[in-house]
């Protein structure tokens, strides 16, 4: 018994403390380095964020130029295929076309009426959007986070928090800020939690991702009003994003409420970050 | 001349491992996800070589490309790390204490070295505040081990054709 105990011992020894042939690095120094790191990572510092940012930017634009053939090759077969279907893409423009052009004179109408339909209700209005674009730099799919790069980061003023917009269309938050570039935390993961509001229902509830599964309205009151196609938007109540940003739609399916989004986030090239209240010109 | 080429085929041979590993890496394709199907490359990968060729892909390396990925899937930096290395410690015990190494033992051994590995994803991402997907991870800890012995075959093959012998 003490023999095969000591053999175990021996082994586990031989695996993790010593260093193998062309080995610079025992096993067991490195789990020691990694555990200091994962401390050091839910530590929050000055040098160590900009120590953090550093390493971060560094291995997104590495990875950016790796996974740039990759890329390149794949936006060629698009390329081959969207050619292939540029006909029938064709006819279904001239078509659309048609349509919008006979909307066209009832929208300008309809313009005009609602100018003078302001006046008359004597509306001011101003926009306190204060919105920063970027691009998506990386979209790699982690099985673990459902999110992706954005090249601003403190240099554009973004911080932990902010809202991430696809158009006006909320997708997302910002979990990361590095010099250079940011993470986006989409509203499809199973970490992310906002407080929502329904329309016309006027339901208060917690909008839940579930990875790929779809997105689901939680804590719902039990007299609840929704149904099919209400109108989801963000409250504000958490007190981080702006109130009535538009999120998506309720989609009810066996009694459970999901929320289709309007964006759809596999084809975001562009995001819009909002930075919140447009600073004041002195 | 012939000694030139020996040399060069030799040194790209014991760099194949290396370009195979960050190349998945920096990818970000270390978990490959088909709708249902979905195999941890990454650990496969360092599983096979720290049991037949550790001299191929140091400690150092793999824990480099650990803390690449968890930047890239924006984990806390060293878990994957931390990972991948109880993936490369119990794979060093197996072939301490194995005399014979086949596909079938690999195999077998396989199965705790998952589920050690998952259990320190567990721990780390718990005492990070980090949502865990158990299905997902029980789900890729399955499909992994399924698609151990193909990966196996297929880098077995791979270092013949390049002239590494076993």
């Amino acid at each position: 018994m003490d023999t095969s105990r000591d053999d175990f011992g021996i082994a586990v020894r031989s695996a993790f403390l010593r260093k193998g042939t062309k080995q610079r690095f025992s096993l067991f120094v490195l789990s020691i380095i990694s555990i200091l790191l994962l401390f050091f990572d839910s530590m929050e510092s000055k040098p160590i964020s900009f120590v953090r940012s550093f390493v971060k930017d560094t291995i997104y634009r590495g990875s950016l130029i790796v996974s740039s053939p990759i890329n390149g090759f794949s936006y060629v077969s698009k390329g081959i295929v969207n050619h292939f279907q540029l006909y029938s893409k064709h006819s279904e423009l001239e078509k659309d076309y048609k349509i919008l052009k006979n909307s066209i004179s009832k929208s300008e109408f309809l313009e005009l009426e609602n100018i003078q339909l302001r006046k008359l209700i004597d509306e001011q209005t101003s926009s306190s959007n204060n919105y920063t674009s970027s691009r998506v730099m990386l979209d790699k799919q982690s099985p673990y986070l459902n999110s992706f790069i954005i090249n601003s980061g403190s240099n554009k003023e973004i911080k932990n928090g902010m809202a991430a917009l696809d158009g006006a269309n909320f997708i997302g938050r910002i979990i990361d800020v590095n010099f250079f570039s940011s993470r986006v935390l989409l509203v499809t993961d199973l970490n992310s939690k906002i407080a929502v509001i329904t329309e016309p229902s006027g339901n208060h509830a917690i909008l839940s991702g579930h990875n790929n599964k779809p997105i689901t309205l939680d804590y719902l009151p039990e007299n609840h009003l929704i149904s099919n196609g209400d109108k989801v938007y963000t409250s504000g109540k958490e007190g981080i994003f702006s109130p009535g940003i538009p999120i998506g739609e309720v989609k009810i399916v066996k009694k459970k409420i999901n929320v289709s989004l309007f964006s759809e986030l596999t084809q975001i090239t562009f995001v819009n970050i909002d930075l919140g209240a447009p600073r004041e010109k002195k | 001349m012939a000694i030139l080429i020996k040399n060069f085929k030799s040194n790209f041979v014991s760099l194949v491992p290396l370009i195979l590993l960050f190349f998945i890496t920096l990818n970000g394709m270390s978990t490959v996800d088909l709708n249902f199907f979905t195999v941890n490359i990454h650990f496969i990968l360092v599983y096979y070589f720290a049991l037949r060729k550790p001299e191929l892909l140091g400690n150092g390396f793999i824990f480099l490309s650990g803390i690449i990925t968890d930047v890239i899937h924006g984990l806390p930096i060293g878990t994957t790390a931390l990972t991948l290395l109880v993936v490369a410690g119990v794979a060093s015990y197996v072939r301490v204490v194995t005399v014979r190494i086949s596909l079938f033992t690999d195999w077998i051994s396989f199965i705790p070295t998952l589920l050690l590995a998952s259990l320190t994803y567990y721990f780390v991402l718990n005492f990070s505040d980090y949502s865990i997907d158990y299905i997902y991870l029980l789900k890729n800890s399955i499909f992994t081990l399924i698609f151990y012995p193909i990966l196996w075959i297929l880098i077995s093959a791979l270092l013949n054709l390049l002239g590494e012998s076993n």
